[in-house]
């Protein structure tokens, strides 16, 4: 048994490390070639949501709604990018064709001028690795609004996905979610978003956009355990051409007692010390019991 | 509680095989890795608070002076998901603990690894470039 659990132990700090230095989950704004890999390496006490490992996900067949829908209500950890989305996304360095004026942005911000940081949403696509769910809403006339539910949403934590039919307005005053719109291509929920505002960022390295984004997600349940975000990103004020990204989330591990299969409570503010340890004033609003 | 520990572990290694994406922020904006610590005191407090769980514990100095650590973990969602309840850690334990001063205020620290006096596993430990 010691030596199963010394394995365990092993493996799993191990593939934690691995997957922490390659996602580089809150690094800082800077590009990851700059940190040196003890900073790379160096972490909070950060165990992550438990998930269905690879193994299992088709252990159990994809479970479909009554209308025949494959459900995609999850939770779901992943499908986005935190740390980089050029690099959570599948893309090589320097692939993500950012415009000059934002290239030469997102290597000058720094990580402690995120808005994240300050508790305000980190929108699309980024606020996906953590814990989020579907929820869809049936009225008499059917599927009418799909919620996003993020568990770290803070103000807006929820995103509405209109099913009904509706376009987008042409008068929208720019938003940290913008204005979406669903529909189904098969099996997958495919949501047109635009009406966003400028004020997120994509990622903690700083990558930026313009109220000119438009963001296409097409979420397709691959089986049991994953479910993956084919995403197409345009903003031609950021960007030289549309790009197509792609990012997978992991089923939420259903059966721990700890909170596991469904989302927790998450206030932001409660008590954001973000900055004091480095003399910084005035980000986080929370001072602990000093 | 090291049977709890183990089934944790064990169900970590056997489950958790995503990376975490709990961290609020980067490590290196406030926190100094080349301050690292391994200090002995009494917890004052285990704050179950967002965005980030904090544990409190005072060390005493070679002269005798008393400073109230204020440590840094993830989220209390991330933490309660693992495992750790309410029960495992409580002001009065001794600890030992590792992590990483703050860039300014050293006393407020990124924690790594905390355990019980007396005890030989912690009671979770961190990725950290001695993680195990």
């Amino acid at each position: 048994m010691r030596k199963v659990l010394v394995g365990s132990i092993t493996i799993a700090v191990t593939v934690l490390l691995v997957q922490m230095q390659a996602q580089g989950r809150g690094g800082a704004a800077q590009a990851p070639a700059a940190a040196t890999p003890v900073q790379d390496a160096v972490r909070y006490i950060n165990p992550g949501s438990p998930t269905v490992p690879d193994n299992m996900v088709t252990s159990q067949p994809v479970p479909r709604l009554p209308d025949g829908k494959i459900d995609l209500t999850g939770p779901w950890v992943g499908g986005g990018s935190n740390g980089d989305i050029e690099r959570d996304g599948g893309l090589k360095p320097g692939e993500l064709p950012l415009l000059p004026w934002a290239r030469e942005l997102r290597d000058k911000r720094l990580s402690k001028d995120e808005p994240y940081t300050a508790c305000l949403p980190m929108s699309v696509p980024r606020v996906n690795p953590y814990p989020w769910k579907f929820a869809m809403s049936y009225t008499s006339k059917g599927l009418s609004h799909i919620y996003v539910l993020h568990e770290t949403g803070d103000a807006g934590a929820h995103r509405v996905v209109y099913m009904d039919g509706r376009k987008h307005p042409d008068d929208l005053i720019p938003s940290w979610w913008g204005h979406s719109i669903g529909r189904w291509e098969g099996d997958s929920l495919v949501i047109d978003t635009v009406g966003y505002n400028d004020k997120f960022w994509f990622d903690s390295r700083g990558t930026p956009h313009t109220e000119q984004l438009h963001t296409v997600e097409k979420w397709t349940r691959l089986n049991y355990g994953r479910i993956q975000n084919d995403f197409t990103l345009d903003d031609p004020g950021a960007f030289s051409k549309p790009v197509q990204l792609k990012f997978t989330g992991r089923l939420l591990r259903p059966d721990l007692k700890t909170g596991g299969g469904d989302l927790m409570e998450f206030i932001c503010l409660e008590d954001n010390e973000y900055g004091a340890a480095a003399g910084l004033q005035g980000i986080g609003s929370g001072t602990g019991n000093k | 509680m090291r049977t709890k520990f183990g089934i944790l572990v064990a169900a970590l290694g056997l489950f958790s095989l995503t990376a975490p994406a709990s961290a609020h922020h980067g490590f290196d904006t406030e926190y100094d890795a080349t301050k690292k610590v391994k200090l002995t005191g009494t917890v004052t407090q285990v704050a179950w608070t967002n965005p980030h769980m904090r544990v409190y514990v005072d060390v005493t100095g070679a002269d005798g002076k008393v400073t109230n650590w204020n440590l840094e973990l993830t989220s209390p969602n991330s933490i309660r998901r693992a495992g750790w309840g309410p029960n495992d850690l409580k002001p009065g334990d001794k600890v030992v603990f590792e992590g990483f001063g703050g860039k300014v205020v050293e006393s407020r620290g990124s924690l790594q690894s905390i355990t019980k006096v007396g005890e030989s596993k912690p009671l979770f430990v961190g990725g950290g470039p001695n993680a195990r």
